[in-house]
């Protein structure tokens, strides 16, 4: 006899047997069926069906003249992707993609880093505490087209910046040696700097909300063995923020790799495109699909940026598993 | 002997605690500096933001300068409308599903658990550009206007923010206990009713949190509202950028004016807004 004991009663193994109990499941269950039906309908919409689409439209030439067309444009293989990296002329996207690794990783690891140094720092007793936790909350809380905006005034050759960096003899008083940072190989720190300014407090507050949740018994612990700071911080604080740090590690990917508003509100229509320092994956691909009109080429980036993070995914999956099974 | 060890250690603790201030002020500082910067030099002029000639910030006039050149009223008109039906919207969807996915086994629960997390993944603009042209198309064909009006980014956003919000909504849920469920059934509610009236008011911080959550990523959308061309704060400013090459004040004038009710919502809604931004990661 092949019986199984399933979770609402005894089922008997076998093709008629497990296949009614689906069917048994699937009435008993009509109800949570009838709850997500919305949202399955909306995820098809504006998810699912666009997806397929957007991928079909990376192998079409699809561009201004034949926008009517829409799917019926010609159908050319695998001519955006040729395009994409050795064809167009002002495609630029193997520019923003190094460029948007560079930010994305750098961005990622200072926001991180700094994250838990701000959030131990805050989990002490001490004063102003309170008021501490408010105000490194608040870049978070200004819009982040806004940041673009000032960041842009403040990097500014006579900006705000420069001054203070003369002021603090690490440039010279001479204005006319003053460093561009919004032209050359410097753009890419400036805009770095705003991304991890106002994704600090972010990651600062989960960390923060992680370690609150690690029980004082452990230091304590530690403490009596003798272990010192380094030590408590290395084989007690990081191995239980792991799982919080997985999600935020994904978090802070995401965001990134697709992070289009400071970049583009730090390069708005007055001064121009970004150029090949500053330019991010997302702002090339709305520059050239709906600036210069390719949309096929457009869709050919997007699939390659989902099969790069296809693949981010997989690594992300394989190196935190442990910490994912826990929940 | 022992004594003095002990004085050596309180000492040495008081030095980290007073490092570690020190390193909180200093992050403090640049945390509110580009802020208050932004406010300062709203009332200055632009000679003075420009050469970094910072003066006294007096000039209030640009605020009253910033309403007459720039359509604020009708920018903040349109976010506030788009914003807040998208909030409603997806979190009614959202609340709905998240329920059934944390309280529910069902064939395919898994799976859809997976598939709304996937969707996270994938650039936004995967899925705008094919909209953007089915728009284009709908209204071609049928002559219904979608580009450029409120319901066509209304539609987007809506579905757009469900997946992530069932994701925070169904932590929450799943942070109460089945048995209330359980007693309310026995007690003869029928399953909707048992949602309805025993689990839905005990998620409520929750569903504030997440609506709060979705106000805010509303709001701070660019790229949609922008493709699509609908006047929404983030589209009205940046197109204001290119008429005030020549005028920083007024730019800053117009970012403190639409940070404002960010901030002041910020204050006074502060436990929802880091419960929020907690949520979908801590209890994920």
């Amino acid at each position: 006899m092949n019986i199984q004991i399933k979770k609402s009663g005894i089922g008997v193994k076998g093709k008629k047997g497990t296949q009614s109990y689906f069917w048994y499941s699937v009435k008993q269950n009509k109800f949570a069926y009838f709850m997500i039906l919305p949202a399955i309908i909306s995820m098809l919409i504006i998810h699912f069906l666009p997806m397929i689409q957007g991928i079909y439209i990376s192998f079409i030439n699809l561009n201004m003249a034949n926008m009517r067309k829409f799917l019926k444009a010609p159908f050319i293989g695998l001519k955006n992707y040729y395009d994409l990296f050795f064809g167009g002329l002002n495609s630029g996207f193997g520019d923003a993609l190094i460029n948007t690794f560079i930010y994305t990783v750098s961005v990622t690891f200072f926001t991180l880093a700094l994250g838990i140094c701000l959030a131990m720092l805050l989990n002490r007793e001490f004063k102003l505490q309170g008021i501490a936790r408010t105000v490194l909350l608040m870049p978070w809380v200004i819009p982040s087209y806004v940041v673009g905006i000032v960041w842009e005034k403040l990097w500014r050759k006579e900006g705000l910046i420069n001054a203070v960096l003369s002021w603090l003899h690490i440039i010279g008083p001479d204005k006319a040696d003053w460093p561009f940072w919004l032209v050359g190989p410097l753009t890419l720190v400036a805009i770095i700097i705003p991304t991890i300014w106002r994704g600090l407090p972010m990651s600062m507050i989960l960390m923060l909300a992680g370690l609150q949740s690690v029980s004082p018994d452990y230091y304590e612990a530690a403490e009596i063995d003798g272990a010192n700071g380094w030590q408590k911080f290395w084989s007690i604080t990081l191995p239980l923020l792991k799982p919080i740090l997985s999600i935020n590690i994904m978090f802070s990917l995401i965001n990134n790799i697709y992070s289009y508003n400071i970049v583009s509100m730090m390069f708005g229509n007055g001064a121009g495109q970004p150029g090949k320092w500053g330019d991010l994956l997302m702002t090339n691909i709305q520059r050239n699909s709906f600036q210069l009109w390719q949309f096929g080429q457009g869709a050919a980036a997007l699939v390659i940026c989902m099969l790069f993070m296809l693949v981010i995914v997989g690594f992300w999956y394989l190196i935190f598993k442990d910490d994912l099974v826990v929940k | 002997m022992r004594v003095g060890y002990f004085e050596s250690i309180k000492r040495k603790k008081r030095m980290v605690g007073l490092l570690g201030n020190i390193i909180l002020s200093i992050f403090a500082l640049i945390s509110l500096a580009p802020i208050v910067y932004m406010v300062c030099a709203s009332l200055m002029r632009h000679e003075q933001i420009a050469t970094s000639q910072l003066g006294i910030p007096n000039r209030f006039h640009n605020y009253i300068e910033v309403w007459e050149n720039l359509p604020l009223a009708s920018y903040f008109g349109n976010s506030l409308v788009v914003c807040s039906v998208v909030t409603i919207v997806a979190l009614v969807i959202a609340t709905l599903s998240g329920y059934a996915l944390a309280k529910y086994k069902f064939p395919g629960s898994g799976i859809i658990g997976i598939i709304v997390l996937a969707t996270q993944m994938l650039p936004g603009m995967m899925f705008l550009l094919p909209l953007y042209m089915n728009f284009v198309n709908i209204q071609n064909t049928t002559g219904f206007k979608m580009t450029e009006t409120l319901h066509g980014l209304i539609f987007i956003y809506s579905a757009f923010y469900v997946p992530f919000s069932i994701w925070i909504i169904r932590g929450f849920f799943a942070s109460i206990p089945g048995e209330l469920e359980e007693a309310a059934r026995i007690d003869g509610c029928n399953k909707f009713s048992a949602f309805y009236r025993v689990m839905l008011p005990l998620a409520v911080p929750g569903i504030i949190a997440t609506a709060v959550y979705i106000f805010l990523m509303a709001w701070d959308e660019l790229l949609f509202a922008w493709v699509l061309g609908v006047q929404t704060v983030p589209v009205g400013i940046r197109n204001f950028i290119g008429f005030t090459q020549a005028r920083y004040d007024l730019l800053l004038t117009a970012g403190t004016v639409v940070t404002l009710p960010v901030l002041v919502a910020f204050f006074s809604l502060q436990k929802y807004f880091i419960s929020g931004m907690t949520a979908g990661a801590v209890k994920g």
